[in-house]
C-alpha cells in the first residue's frame, strides 16, 4: 500500500458544495419521507425549497470568476457553470411551487417527485460543468432518467405513463447514438477529456473522419434532448401527456441544460470542424423554427401549442449556436473580431435561455393552476372568457404569450433582439431574416390564445381552477419578464462576462 | 487469425445496426428496449477496443458506467411498462395512441 495517494478534494470542497447540497438533500428527503409517516406531505416541498436555496447560497458564497478544472479535469467550474446552476435552481423552485399546489389540489401523493426533481437538477448541474465525455454522459443520464419518471410517474394516469415511456424509448435510442459518438471521439483522441479532444484536433493527429462522425453522433444526441427537428417527434406527445408542472420543467431546465453542453461542445469543436457542421446545423435551425411555428398554428391543445412553440424556440437558440461556430468567429481564440462575434452570440444565447425560462414557466404555471382534479386545462376553446373568471391568471398568461411572441417591451423581444443582432454581426443576414419572419408567424398563434381569453364569451365548461400560490409565483415571473424587458442591460452584460470566462 | 481493431469495430457496427433496425421495425415495447440494450452493447465493444488500442483505462471505466446506466434505464422502462400493461393490456407501441391527435 506504499505510495498510495487518494486524489484530494481539498481546496475543491467550496466549489463542490452546491452539487453536494443538492445530492445529499435529495437523498435526505427520500429518507425523511420514508421515516416521517404523516397523511399530509406538506413538508416535502418546503424541504425541497430549502435544499435549492442552500445550493444557491453555496453557489453565491464563493467568489466566481475564471474557470478552473476540478476532480482531475472531470468538471470545469466557473461563472458559466454558475450561471446555469442558478437558472436550474430557479426552475426547480418554481416547479416545486407549482407541483406542490397542484398535487395538493388533486389529492395525489407523489412523494418521489421531489427527490427526483433534485436528482435531475443535479444531473443538469453536472452537465453544465462537464469537461469530460464521461461527466457529459453521467450528467445527461442522471437528468434524463429522473425526468422520465417525473413525466411518466403519475400513478393511474395512462397518458402520463405513455408519455414517460415514449420519452424513455426515444431517449434511450438517442443516448445510444450519443454514446456511439463518444466512443468514436474517444477512439480519435485517445482520451475522454475535452482537453484531450481539443489537443488531438489542434495537432490534427489521428483520423479526422472518426472525429467528424463521432462529433456528429454526439450532436444528434444533444439535438434530441433540446428537440431539434428531425429529432423532435417525442416532444408534442410527451409535453402533452406529462402533467403541466413537469412539462414546464422539461421545456425550460432540460432545454437549458441541453444547450449548456451543446454550446460548450460546439465551442470546443469549432476551430477545426466547424466547416462540416456549420451548414448542417444552419439548415436544421431554419427547418426547426419553421416546422415548429407552422405546426403550432394548427394546434387546438394549449400544451401541444406550447410544445411546438418550444420546438420553434429551440430553432432560434440553434441559430445562436450556428453563429457561434460560423466562419465569422474563425478559430475562436485567434481573431479579435471573431472572438467578439462569438461572445455576442454566446451571451445572447445565455440571455435567451433565461428569458425563455421565465416566460415559459409563467405560462405552464398558469396552465397547471387552471386544471382540476378531472383533468388539465388543455382545450384552447375552454379558455374563452378567462379574463372575466380569473383576471390575474389571464393577465399573467397574456404577458407570457406576448413575450413568447417577441413583442416589446417584454423580455422575449429583447432576447430575440440580442440574438438576431449577433446573427447579423456574423454576416448571416439571410438566417436573421428567416428568424424574424418566423417570429412574425408565431405572433398569430400566441395572440389566438389572447383573443380567446379576452374577447370570446365565457362558456359553462370553461376552466376555472384557482391556485393562489401558483398564480402568485407565475405573476412574479411575469413581473420579471416585464422588468428584464425594460432594463435588460445589467443581466445581458453579466451574461457577456460569464461567456468571456469560458476558456478554450 | 489475430483479432484486430477493425474486427472489433466491424462486429460493433453489425450489432449496432441490428439494434437500430430492430428498434425501427419491431413494435413490441419490450423488444424495442432490448434493441436499445443491443446498441449500448455495441458501444461497449467500441470503447473496450479503443481502450486496448490506446492502452488507456478511460474506455474501460466508461464501459462500467455504461452498464450501470443501462441497467437503471431498463429498470425504469420496465416499471413504466408494467403500469401501462395493467391499464391497457398491451405492450404494442402502435396501440399506445392516447396521446396522438
Amino acid at each position: 500500500m506504499n505510495g498510495f495517494v487518494a486524489p484530494s478534494v481539498g481546496g475543491q470542497l467550496d466549489v463542490l458544495l452546491p452539487y453536494l447540497v443538492v445530492a445529499v438533500g435529495g437523498l435526505a428527503i427520500m429518507l425523511v419521507d420514508a421515516l416521517v409517516r404523516t397523511r399530509r406531505r406538506d413538508h416535502l416541498p418546503f424541504l425541497t425549497l430549502l435544499v435549492l436555496l442552500g445550493s444557491v447560497l453555496a453557489q453565491l458564497a464563493r467568489s466566481g470568476g475564471e474557470e478552473r478544472e476540478i476532480l482531475a479535469g472531470m468538471m470545469t467550474v466557473g461563472d458559466y457553470a454558475r450561471y446555469f446552476n442558478l437558472l436550474f435552481a430557479g426552475c426547480g423552485v418554481l416547479t416545486t411551487v407549482f407541483a406542490g399546489a397542484v398535487l395538493e389540489r388533486d389529492g395525489r401523493g407523489r412523494p418521489e417527485f421531489y427527490p427526483l426533481l433534485l436528482f435531475s437538477i443535479l444531473g443538469m448541474m453536472v452537465l453544465a460543468a462537464a469537461s469530460d465525455l464521461l461527466t457529459v454522459f453521467l450528467g445527461i443520464e442522471t437528468m434524463s432518467l429522473a425526468v422520465y419518471v417525473l413525466a411518466g410517474g403519475v400513478r393511474g394516469d395512462v397518458r402520463s405513463s405513455e408519455a414517460g415511456f415514449k420519452y424513455l424509448l426515444l431517449g434511450g435510442f438517442a443516448s445510444a447514438f450519443l454514446l456511439m459518438g463518444m466512443a468514436l471521439l474517444y477512439g480519435f483522441a485517445g482520451g475522454t477529456a475535452f482537453s484531450d479532444i481539443a489537443g488531438a484536433l489542434a495537432a490534427r493527429e489521428g483520423d479526422l473522419g472518426l472525429a467528424m462522425l463521432g462529433g456528429g453522433l454526439v450532436l444528434v444526441g444533444f439535438a434530441f434532448k433540446v428537440a431539434i427537428v428531425p429529432f423532435h417527434m417525442w416532444t408534442p406527445d410527451v409535453y402533452d401527456g406529462a402533467p403541466a408542472y413537469v412539462t414546464g420543467f422539461m421545456a425550460t431546465a432540460v432545454k437549458a441544460a441541453g444547450f449548456a453542453i451543446l454550446v460548450r461542445f460546439a465551442w470546443l469543436m469549432q476551430p477545426q470542424l466547424a466547416f462540416v457542421w456549420y451548414p448542417v446545423l444552419a439548415g436544421l435551425a431554419v427547418v426547426t423554427m419553421t416546422v415548429g411555428n407552422l405546426v403550432a398554428l394548427a394546434q387546438s391543445s394549449v400544451k401541444r401549442l406550447l410544445a411546438w412553440s418550444s420546438i420553434a424556440h429551440a430553432g432560434y437558440l440553434m441559430l445562436g449556436v450556428v453563429t457561434l461556430i460560423s466562419p465569422a468567429t474563425g478559430g475562436s481564440a485567434q481573431m479579435v473580431l471573431g472572438r467578439e462575434v462569438g461572445e455576442s452570440a454566446g451571451s445572447a444565447l445565455l440571455f435567451y435561455l433565461l428569458a425563455y425560462s421565465l416566460m415559459n414557466l409563467a405560462a405552464f404555471g398558469i396552465v397547471a393552476s387552471l386544471g382540476s382534479r378531472e383533468g388539465e386545462a388543455d382545450d384552447i376553446e375552454r379558455y374563452a372568457g378567462l379574463s372575466r373568471r380569473r383576471p390575474v391568471a389571464a393577465a399573467v398568461l397574456a404577458v407570457a404569450m406576448l413575450s413568447l411572441a417577441g413583442i416589446p417591451p417584454l423580455v422575449g423581444f429583447m432576447s430575440k433582439f440580442y440574438l438576431f443582432s449577433a446573427v447579423v454581426r456574423a454576416g448571416l443576414v439571410p438566417l436573421a431574416v428567416i428568424g424574424v419572419i418566423n417570429s412574425l408567424i408565431s405572433v398569430y398563434y400566441y395572440l389566438r390564445l389572447l383573443v380567446v381569453m379576452y374577447m370570446k364569451k365565457p362558456e359553462a365548461d370553461g376552466y376555472a381552477g384557482h391556485e393562489p400560490l401558483a398564480v402568485g409565483a407565475a405573476a412574479v415571473l411575469a413581473g420579471l419578464v416585464l422588468l428584464l424587458g425594460v432594463v435588460p442591460d445589467g443581466v445581458h452584460r453579466a451574461a457577456l462576462v460569464v461567456f468571456r470566462q469560458m476558456s478554450f | 487469425m489475430t483479432v484486430t481493431l477493425n474486427h472489433c469495430l466491424g462486429l460493433a457496427a453489425v450489432i449496432f445496426v441490428t439494434g437500430m433496425a430492430g428498434f425501427i421495425v419491431r413494435r413490441n415495447a419490450i423488444v424495442m428496449l432490448m434493441c436499445i440494450e443491443l446498441m449500448l452493447s455495441a458501444v461497449n465493444i467500441v470503447f473496450a477496443a479503443f481502450a486496448r488500442q490506446h492502452a488507456d483505462a478511460g474506455g474501460h471505466v466508461f464501459v462500467l458506467m455504461n452498464f450501470a446506466v443501462a441497467a437503471a434505464e431498463a429498470a425504469i422502462g420496465l416499471a413504466i411498462l408494467v403500469e401501462i400493461y395493467r391499464r391497457r393490456r398491451t405492450v404494442d407501441v402502435d396501440e399506445l395512441k392516447t396521446l396522438m391527435e
